[in-house]
């Protein structure tokens, strides 16, 4: 009897085994075991890869600036500062930065320069390696006067060697040894080139620093908590426009709000894959749940417990939940690796641990997806009555709305909450999504019933499709809320995508000339000019650049968005108006400035492809101080006419009224200035030059070699820059690609979970049909129209959806002005019908063959 | 109550009525059947006659509206859903009109499964035994889909057979099957039955399927009559009470033909 009674604890568990088995090798839980697979894989690839950047990027905080505090300008700082910070007994060191070319021999190359104090850094390590051959780096300060440290790109690109010597500016310096580790890394060296660190008394040497050179000053502070505060109490009031004060949390934030854009973007993208994936879930174990009803009812009709049945099926369904996570905790793990190793070359992940974060997260997903999906028609299923076995078994219920679908609600809005951890992006997307179903389920049905009333005018096959669609309209509604968010979805990752990828585009102009020449002196023009001349090299001209900062308008001082914890918008997009407005009434006694240091110029005569819009250009020779604003810009900070405008210069401050608005051709191949002014309000300050020069491939060498006699100037190679930047955005796409990728996978795991799961329905209609003597191409017409007018109203329901969305999520979450996309309307609905009519034919492919006799055995 | 002792299975005045909207229609009318250990009994009548609705509550898949139902001298009137399933897994076993074997199960784990729900030792040994005995031993390992439709049913005889019941419901068993095939089924039936000593409750339509059984009973519109032995038990009716019957026999004859629908 003991024996008996264990038996009949395990009998459940043994024929749990044998029916996962069975059901896997017979492919019934393929749709939820790869829809499981696949959200799990995209959660755990995601979450492990943007966690191991953030964490190379920014988790080393301390690290991030090098000190305690740093104070950033663009000219030397006054002797009293650091007398004042002595007195507090406040360690100190400094940093200049700059960009400038290295030259080896005959080649040359734009780097990052960092001139930096014996003191750096404060906090956190410089690593040096002495030799290539070394394993271990060493700690550091300041390299030996004379001798320079470089990254090892710059080796190769160089074509040098530890130990050659290199010129910075009019200065030969020694190679000593190679950078392992920045702690106050500037990012800009992606864009501008390796970094190269010499010790700061050697700045002089290289004659770089001129009067108006685009110098970076930076004072390193750090000390007891206690007297760095006191110091910064004394000196924040004297910080001035074009000076920042700032300590690592604030870097951080800067670096934070780049790296949170990029992740919110690609969360945004992934969190379409898993509702995707948990609709599929959803539909295919309801199809299961059907499929089942008579195993359970015979179950039971031959004497099985119900307790017997559900925990048969609560273990049957927990080893697939298990199966799958594990699956997809591989498979993440391995798309994970690629991405790593994607961008090995850009930044090393090896010293960023892979946390717990990503595993619990994933597998959190992939339980809520298996369990909150799937818990309703299991339960469902086990309540299945014996009585069936007699009656005969109930087929497709339509699904209806009721408290059931509540679970798999709040498991959604928990996984987009627990995924993006941001409130308002969940909310806005789930409550969006429940909404727009209401619409749709409605809407829906309107379109279908349309479509029955045109489709008695149509051919026969439209007739039979359509009248199939009407008849099928509960069902197809719930079909057609799924496939329209499917289409919705990826919609809205193609508007966003594209639109981040304008906004990048809009950054960086292609067609401007091929080099920028900086950092020119007054005593350098002539040449340089009289070299261009000689060698028809076109040019637009030389321009005083002054460096500067817009510090108030009419009075009112401007507050630099960048300080506050709020995103920076493009220049091109510029916040919501009601963002603007409320943010007017909030801060009264402040206005919106730029954020950053402008290049102002002066000129005498208007640019090219500038075009006065209001106002006038000032007369040549007129004295009277005024400036002329961009358009855009001066839409953005709302500046108009005559409005009085203070701009600080180092330590000088001015004042001058708006006398005309540009509208600049950005795409131009010209320099262009946000701020120009006439010649008095400017000349007095000192400055260097820029140009812009087009050099043709067999001119470069030429070019090369003139310039080498100006080491001094910089010259970027913008074609470099862009192949770089280029790259950047390439691998960027592919990396939104891939999630693409994910997502078209999930939904046609949806489409394909649902066309099966009106299979036997349609089997049994085809076989009626066939009796009847339906020929072979008006059935397969039927079917394959039947969905193409499905995939179509699903199309445009999307694109409606997606407007919506859109719209949340730019005026919400981005920060951006909302806007239409007609264009995708047309991409939604052709998309919509192409997919859904191929995944449908292609599901419906081996029932439209089968033979009427086979049909009607299978069926009847 | 006072039970037979030598009887299986005894029914009291047993009704069964559902409620369509606001009409109560009676399905079955004061049935009193007694059936006695190893007794073979064919329960005839037409189509929608309620002689499936009878064996549903025989066998405990259902309850009646009113009277008793006894089973091995269990009160399956009484019983809830889980007590019936447990006198089902000891005593009943069942073949379908349409096989209702599990898709996903091979042919001998079809077999095998009153027994291990049953908590009988050697289960497999005693499929294969059943499966030989039906001629299918060749086919163990074949999923249901694999095989037709007469080596599906002798599968469902070896599943009703294994876990020795005392009592074998069988409802149109070869109602599926073409003539020679059904005949094949028929023998098997009754080969197994004598020899297993089991009682057979067969219900069918096929005259020459009943006249195999030692009794016959016939269902007509919810009424039972005993063609042999006993008379008709109750034969006044009102003419509302007719109406009534002929609308059941209507509604029966719909959910019977859902059942054959499903396949």
């Amino acid at each position: 009897m003991k024996t008996d009674n264990h038996k009949a604890s395990t009998m459940w568990f043994t024929q749990s085994l044998r029916l996962l088995h069975h059901e896997l090798r017979r492919g019934e839980l393929t749709i939820i075991f790869l829809a499981i697979v696949l959200a799990v894989a995209t959660v755990f690839s995601l979450t492990g890869f943007s966690g191991q950047i953030k964490h190379a990027i920014v988790a080393n905080s301390t690290n991030t600036i090098g000190a305690d505090r740093v104070l950033r300008m663009s000219s030397e700082i006054d002797s009293h500062i650091l007398d004042k910070s002595q007195s507090l007994a406040l360690k100190t060191a400094r940093k200049i930065e700059t960009e400038s070319m290295a030259f080896a021999g005959d080649n040359m190359l734009l780097s990052e320069l960092d001139a930096v104090s014996e003191t750096y850094p404060l906090r956190g390590e410089l690593r040096i390696k002495t030799s290539l051959t070394q394993t271990e780096s060493v700690v550091a300060n300041a390299p030996k006067p004379g001798t320079v440290w470089v990254e090892p790109s710059l080796l190769s690109r160089l074509g040098v060697n530890i130990g050659d010597v290199i010129e910075i500016g009019v200065a030969p310096l020694t190679i000593a040894g190679v950078v392992t580790d920045i702690p106050d890394r500037s990012y800009r060296a992606f864009i501008a080139g390796p970094t190269v660190i010499l010790n700061i008394n050697d700045m002089a040497k290289t004659e770089l620093i001129q009067p108006g050179s685009r110098i970076t000053y930076k004072y390193l502070f750090a000390g007891e908590t206690q007297a760095i505060e006191t110091f910064e109490d004394w000196i924040k009031p004297q910080i001035n426009e074009a000076q920042r004060w700032y300590d690592a949390k604030a870097a951080q934030n800067r670096l934070s709000r780049i790296l949170d854009t990029a992740e919110k973007f690609l969360s945004l993208a992934s969190m379409l894959g898993i509702v995707l994936a948990a609709v599929a879930v959803a539909v295919a174990s309801r199809r299961y749940g059907q499929r089942h009803q008579s195993t359970v009812s015979i179950f039971k009709a031959l004497g099985a417990t119900i307790s017997h049945v559900r925990k048969l099926y609560c273990l049957h369904w927990t080893l697939l939940s298990c199966l799958s996570i594990a699956t997809g905790l591989l498979v993440g793990y391995g798309l994970m690796l690629l991405g790593v190793n994607a961008i090995a070359s850009y930044l090393s992940l090896a010293d960023s641990p892979l946390t717990f974060v990503p595993f619990l997260t994933a597998i959190f997903t992939g339980l809520l997806c298996a369990i909150a999906f799937a818990i309703h028609p299991i339960m469902t299923l086990v309540q299945s009555s014996p009585l069936n076995v007699i009656r005969g078994f109930s087929q497709n219920k339509v699904a209806r709305l009721g408290w059931h679908q509540l679970p798999p609600l709040l498991a959604l809005f928990l996984l987009l909450f627990i995924f993006s951890q941001d409130l308002i992006m969940s909310a806005a997307l789930l409550l969006g999504g429940v909404f727009v179903s209401f619409i749709l389920l409605l809407f829906g049905k309107g379109l279908m019933s349309a479509g029955r009333s045109v489709g008695t005018k149509a051919g026969k096959s439209w007739h039979l499709a359509l009248a199939n669609l009407k008849r099928r309209a509960s069902e197809n509604s719930v079909q057609l809320v799924s496939f329209t968010i499917a289409i919705k979805l990826l919609l809205l990752i193609t508007v966003m995508k594209s639109s981040i990828l304008s906004e990048w585009e809009q950054q960086f102009p292609e067609g401007t000339p091929n080099h920028y020449l900086i950092n020119i002196s007054e005593a350098q023009i002539a040449p340089l000019k009289q070299f261009a001349e000689q060698n028809d090299i076109a040019n637009q001209g030389f321009y005083h650049v002054y460096r500067g900062r817009l510090s108030a308008i009419n009075g009112i001082k401007t507050v630099d968005e960048a300080k506050e914890d709020i995103q920076e918008p493009s220049e091109a997009a510029s916040a919501s108006k009601e963002k603007q407005a409320a943010k007017k009434t909030a801060q009264k006694k402040s206005r919106q400035g730029m954020g950053r240091e402008l290049g102002l110029t002066w000129r005498t005569e208007l640019p090219e492809e500038n075009e006065i819009i209001a106002g006038q250009w000032w007369q040549v020779g007129e004295d009277k101080p005024q400036v002329s604003i961009e358009s855009n810009i001066a839409e953005r900070l709302e500046i108009k006419l005559g409005d009085e405008l203070t701009f600080t210069l180092g330590s000088d401050e001015f004042t001058v009224p708006v006398t005309s608005i540009r509208q600049v051709n950005w795409q131009s191949r010209q320099l262009n200035f946000i701020m120009v002014f006439n010649q008095s309000v400017l000349e007095q300050f000192p400055t260097t030059s820029i140009s812009a020069w087009s050099i043709s491939d067999q001119d470069r060498d030429m070019v090369y070699r003139f310039m080498a006699d100006f080491p001094t100037i910089t010259l970027m190679d913008f074609a470099a820059i862009m192949a770089q930047l280029n790259n950047i955005i390439e691998q960027v796409s592919v990396a939104i690609q891939l999630i693409l990728i994910l997502v078209v996978l999930a939904g046609s795991l949806v489409l394909i979970a649902q066309v099966q799961a009106s299979m036997e329905e349609r089997e049994r209609e085809l076989a009626i049909l066939r009796t009847l003597g339906a020929r072979g191409g008006l059935l397969r017409n039927s079917v394959l129209f039947e969905f193409v007018a499905l995939g179509g109203i699903a199309g445009l329901m999307a694109s409606i959806g997606m407007e919506i969305a859109v719209y949340i999520l730019q005026s919400q979450v981005f920060n951006m002005a909302g806007s239409f996309h007609f264009q995708y309307w047309l991409v939604g609905i052709g998309a919509g019908a192409f997919f859904v009519g191929l995944i449908g034919m292609l599901s419906c492919w081996r029932l439209l063959n089968l033979s009427s006799v086979t049909l009607i055995r299978r069926t009847m | 109550m006072h039970v037979n002792s030598e009887s299986i299975l005894s029914v009291k005045n047993l009704t069964k009525s559902v409620q369509v909207e606001d009409k109560t229609l009676a399905l079955l009318q004061a049935i009193n059947l007694t059936v006695t250990a190893g007794e073979s009994i064919a329960i005839v009548g037409s189509s929608g006659s309620g002689k499936t609705t009878l064996l549903s509550i025989l066998a405990g898949l259902d309850l009646p509206s009113s009277g008793q139902v006894y089973l091995k001298n269990q009160p399956l009137h009484q019983f809830n859903e889980e007590q019936r399933s447990h006198v089902r897994a000891q005593h009943v076993g069942f073949i379908f009109q349409q096989f209702l074997l599990i898709n996903s199960l091979t042919a001998l784990e079809n077999v095998m499964l009153p027994a291990e729900l049953a908590n009988l030792p050697d289960a497999q040994a005693r499929g294969e035994a059943l499966l030989a005995q039906v001629g299918l031993s060749d086919r163990l390992d074949h999923y249901p889909s694999q095989l037709s439709g007469g080596e599906q049913q002798r599968v469902a005889i070896a599943r009703a057979f294994i876990a020795k019941p005392d009592i074998l419901f069988a409802d149109e068993p070869t109602g599926n099957l073409d003539s020679k095939t059904g005949q094949h089924i028929t023998d098997l039936i009754f080969d197994l039955n004598a020899k297993e000593g089991t009682t057979l409750v067969l219900v069918t339509h096929d005259a020459k399927l009943a006249a195999r059984c030692q009794r016959q009973v016939e269902m007509d519109s919810g009424v039972l009559t005993e063609t042999s032995v006993e008379q008709a038990v109750t034969t006044e009716h009102s003419s509302v009470e007719a109406t009534q019957v002929a609308d059941s026999a209507a509604e029966s004859k719909a959910v019977e033909n859902t059942a054959s629908e499903v396949g």
